[in-house]
């Protein structure tokens, strides 16, 4: 931002919010300048924290007058690098307007302000409406429901109901040009039960990583909590018979959430939480007595018995269609559920840092994509690290390799880099598409996409955010 | 320590958030970064700050100072983070203010606590000839006069501060009472140098700890027993980083207390009706690691006839702190202030009608809040209660 414009912007923006919510420090810019991933670091030139929606609109304003580009941001660890401000301009950070405004016990919804996280909602939900539940993520607490939910999280519940975007049935937007609109029945009507039967028009806004404008107010479903809940664990020798459980057990559509890891990254994951750094390189010996994956499905019921029954199927199926395959278990013990949101994405660092090509794709080229993958592992000497969910109800797969570092070991940064590349050409050969997609991956989606595709999107973004500040440089760049 | 010396820990922090919550409860954590709300005075933004300071992205400067200075050092970062580098979050905290220190950057409140410390042995700027006062008319043991069994110490915040001499008086009271051999060490008690380590001036602190260890083995004291629980974890946790040989025991009261209480030596003569809320000072429960001390003063108080003992939400390793801390109540007293009123508000919602705790600092402070922001709560020492129903 030019000095002048700069001082202008900064002096608005601290009548708009008051001095102590806005920063230009180094130290605020700096924080704010990268997240754990590798991606290149660029620097905001104000943070600002607005507390309500006529802060914020007052903020966009600003910014749209004077063509500066504003990223918002929550808690920052998307690990995509989804809140670096690529050409620099206004962080809005939004952890100020944090109201959960309605919990609606008949309807089951919540409707919540973007700053809003997974902890304050868990805790909300214990104290107020024991009897429903929302979906976390494999993130810590910090992390903003609304948030994860744009950039189609997957979660704890998303084998019943696939990505954390499916949860949403409202949403309130403000648009770059000072409109604030209303999409899904809220729209019309006092309540936020559905976006049906209007038209979709959510789809503006989600998956588009804040470039079409800021989500201000979000309705997401909630959900009957059992009283009855266990994790049954199988632990395949081999891919091919976890490949044959995963199908085993998805088509007996029982699990709430059902997830595989390699055995490596249990192992990896042991030692992180016993406060060591996680020993993914050089990967460590694999002893052949081990199991190649650990599967996890948990399971709910309204009754012991209903829980015995639903446990007693998956056994049957997996004994039924998995009879060539060697695999340990199934094992029953208490349900993980109550561990989310969870510490993982912290202890998992290792050094500060955490990559990862993170992608959802067909169930179809699962197994030869998992597999690939692993030997791009061993050919990096890195840990298989293979982390998978099956969503919606094994409709499709959320697929990764998660990949801890240190930020301060430059040649395991480009290995970790080089390992990403090759894997992300393999991924996208075989139908899986990178999901928070950071930008690196964003412009070879597009090569993929073709320009059809390209205009449409920034049509799109062109109608919503004439000037594009919206987080730009992402989806919908202009040419 | 200087950052330098920290670089093993310096890129753990994956700036994940994890520490801004109480796990599983997920009510706030870090008072600095709740009050401020920007990244940076969260414990992960300090720790981000090091690594900038160490990489060159960053230079200190007047505002990243005030972000160094805006914590309470109350541990809570380091009880919810579960990354490898958890136990050694306050320390590069305390290596910023030791590297601001070595550039020169002087802390105006700071440098006030310092030269006192040089001049007249305390951090209030008060004169050392006024450090005994409290035990006036009381005729103790002038414990550098004569041999004692006990020493107590009565550290800085309750020799200087005339409204909280009522606590060490308590506690010679309840000595008394218990028959114990106990001394003072009167105008020749000395600070015991924590606040100086906290705020980055290690050079001074280990004057005091050299000083103080010295001072309590040529007594040749069995105990020293303190009221203080900054005292308390600079002897237990500190000085044996400065010395192995401490041929004493320390003591905080709430252990001697419940000490007393089980041999039998204390006996309680009136009920006490009264509902109590119990604060854990930072410096009793997570600065002394697995040794903190949780239960003794929850003993003491269930076993005073009368009390009805509740808890808040955040309790034991997870308590919110008094705000007092790592000399925020001096530098910044609208954080210390803010901080404790958080406090309060969470001791209201149980219904107590006061609220005990364990430390000079925190009983301060929680006063101080009580003016400021109208409460109708009573801060109470837990030497105080106990002295009530004897």
């Amino acid at each position: 931002m030019i000095e002048a414009v700069k001082s202008a912007v900064v002096a608005e923006l601290e009548k708009i919010v008051g001095n102590k919510f806005v920063s230009t420090n180094q130290a605020d810019l700096y924080i704010y300048s990268y997240d754990l991933t590798p991606a290149e670091s660029n620097w905001p030139d104000v943070v600002v924290l607005p507390q309500n929606l006529e802060e914020l609109r007052e903020i966009v304003a600003l910014a749209n007058k004077e063509k500066v580009p504003v990223t918002p941001y929550v808690a920052g660890g998307n690990v995509g690098g989804l809140t670096i401000p690529l050409e620099g301009g206004i962080i809005i950070d939004l952890k100020r307007m944090n109201r959960i405004i309605e919990v609606n016990d008949v309807d089951m919804y919540a409707l919540v302000e973007p700053g809003v996280t997974f902890g304050q909602l868990k805790a909300y939900l214990e104290n107020n409406h024991p009897s429903l539940r929302y979906t976390y993520a494999f993130s810590p607490q910090s992390t903003g429901v609304a948030s994860n939910a744009i950039v189609q999280g997957l979660d704890n519940l998303s084998f019943r109901y696939g990505a954390a975007s499916a949860w949403v049935c409202g949403l309130e937007a403000l648009l770059a040009t000072g409109e604030v609109i209303k999409i899904g029945s809220g729209a019309a009507s006092k309540t936020w039960q559905a976006i049906a039967p209007f038209p979709e028009l959510d789809g503006l806004f989600l998956g588009w990583q804040g470039t079409t404008g800021i989500v201000t107010k979000m309705a997401v479903n909630l959900w009957p909590k059992h009283a009855y809940e266990a994790a049954v664990t199988l632990m395949p020798m081999d891919l091919e018979g976890a490949y044959a459980i995963f199908q085993a057990i998805i088509r007996t559509r029982i699990p709430d959430d059902l997830i595989g890891t390699s055995f490596q990254l249990n192992k990896v994951g042991e030692a992180a939480y016993a406060h060591l750094k996680a020993p993914i390189y050089p990967a460590p010996p694999v002893d052949p007595k081990d199991p190649e994956f650990v599967i996890t499905a948990e399971i709910t019921g309204n009754t012991q018995k209903e829980l015995d029954a639903k446990l007693e199927a998956i056994e049957e199926a997996v004994k039924a269609k998995c009879q060539g395959y060697k695999y340990l278990g199934p094992d029953t013990a208490p349900s993980t559920t109550a561990a989310f949101p969870m510490q993982a994405l912290g202890v998992l660092s290792s050094g500060g840092g955490l990559m990862w090509v993170g992608t959802y794709g067909p169930m179809s080229t699962w197994l030869e994509t998992v597999k690939k993958g692993c030997e791009l592992q061993d050919k990096y000497n890195i840990a298989r690290t293979c982390y998978t969910r099956m969503m919606n109800e094994g409709h499709f797969a959320g697929l990764r390799w998660m990949l801890p570092y240190d930020k301060e070991d430059p040649e395991l940064v480009q290995r970790i880099k080089d390992l990403c590349d090759e894997q992300l050409d393999l991924v996208l050969e075989n139908g899986y598409i990178p999901y928070k997609t950071p930008v690196w991956a964003v412009r070879k989606l597009e090569e993929r996409a073709g320009d059809e595709w390209i205009k449409l999107h920034r049509r799109v973004k062109e109608m919503l955010d004439p000037n594009n500040i919206m987080n730009p440089g992402r989806w919908g760049t202009p040419g | 320590m200087a950052l330098s010396d920290l670089k093993e820990w310096l890129y753990g922090c994956t700036h994940c958030g994890t520490c801004k919550d109480v796990l599983n409860i997920f009510s706030p954590a870090c008072p600095s970064g709740e009050m401020y709300q920007l990244e940076s005075y969260y414990p992960s933004g300090k720790m981000l700050i090091a690594r900038g300071l160490t990489s060159g992205a960053l230079t200190l400067d007047d505002e990243v100072l005030e972000r160094i200075y805006a914590c309470t050092g109350c541990l809570s970062c380091e009880q919810q983070c579960g990354v490898y580098h958890r136990q050694h979050i306050f320390e590069v905290v305390q290596a910023l203010r030791t590297e601001a220190v070595t550039q020169g950057y002087l802390n105006p409140a700071y440098m006030i606590m310092v030269d006192s410390l040089k001049k007249d042995d305390n951090v209030f700027g008060k004169s050392k000839s006024e450090r005994g006062d409290w035990a006036k008319d009381m005729g103790i043991k002038d414990a550098s006069q004569e041999k004692v069994d006990v020493l107590y110490h009565a550290g800085c915040m309750l020799s200087f501060d005339p409204e909280l001499w009522e606590i060490p008086r308590s506690v010679i009271n309840i000595m008394r009472a218990a028959g114990t051999d106990a001394g003072i060490m009167g105008l020749e008690e000395s600070c015991c140098g924590g606040r100086a380590y906290e705020i980055g001036y290690v050079g001074e602190f280990t004057k005091y700890a050299e000083h103080c260890i010295e001072t309590f083995n040529s007594l040749g004291v069995s105990t020293v027993v303190t009221s203080c629980s900054d005292g308390y974890s600079t002897f237990k946790k500190l000085y044996p980083t400065v010395a192995a040989d401490m041929k004493f025991e320390a003591l905080h009261m709430v252990e001697y207390l419940e000490r007393l209480i089980k041999d039998g030596k204390l006996k309680f003569t009136k009920e006490l009706p009264l509902k109590v809320t119990y604060h854990d000072p930072c410096h009793l429960g997570r600065h002394l690691g697995d040794d903190g001390l949780y239960e003794p003063p929850r003993s003491v108080l269930q076993a005073i006839p009368g009390i009805e003992l509740v808890e808040m939400e955040r309790n034991r390793e997870n308590a919110w702190c008094c705000g007092a801390g790592a000399g925020v109540s001096q530098a910044n007293p609208e954080l210390g202030l803010w901080t404790a009123n958080e406090r309060l508000k969470e001791a209201k919602a149980t219904g107590a009608a006061a609220l005990v705790t364990a430390c000079p600092w925190c009983v301060r402070n929680f006063r101080d809040a009580v003016q400021e922001y109208d409460h109708d709560i009573d801060i109470y020492d837990i030497s105080g209660i106990v002295s009530k129903a004897m």
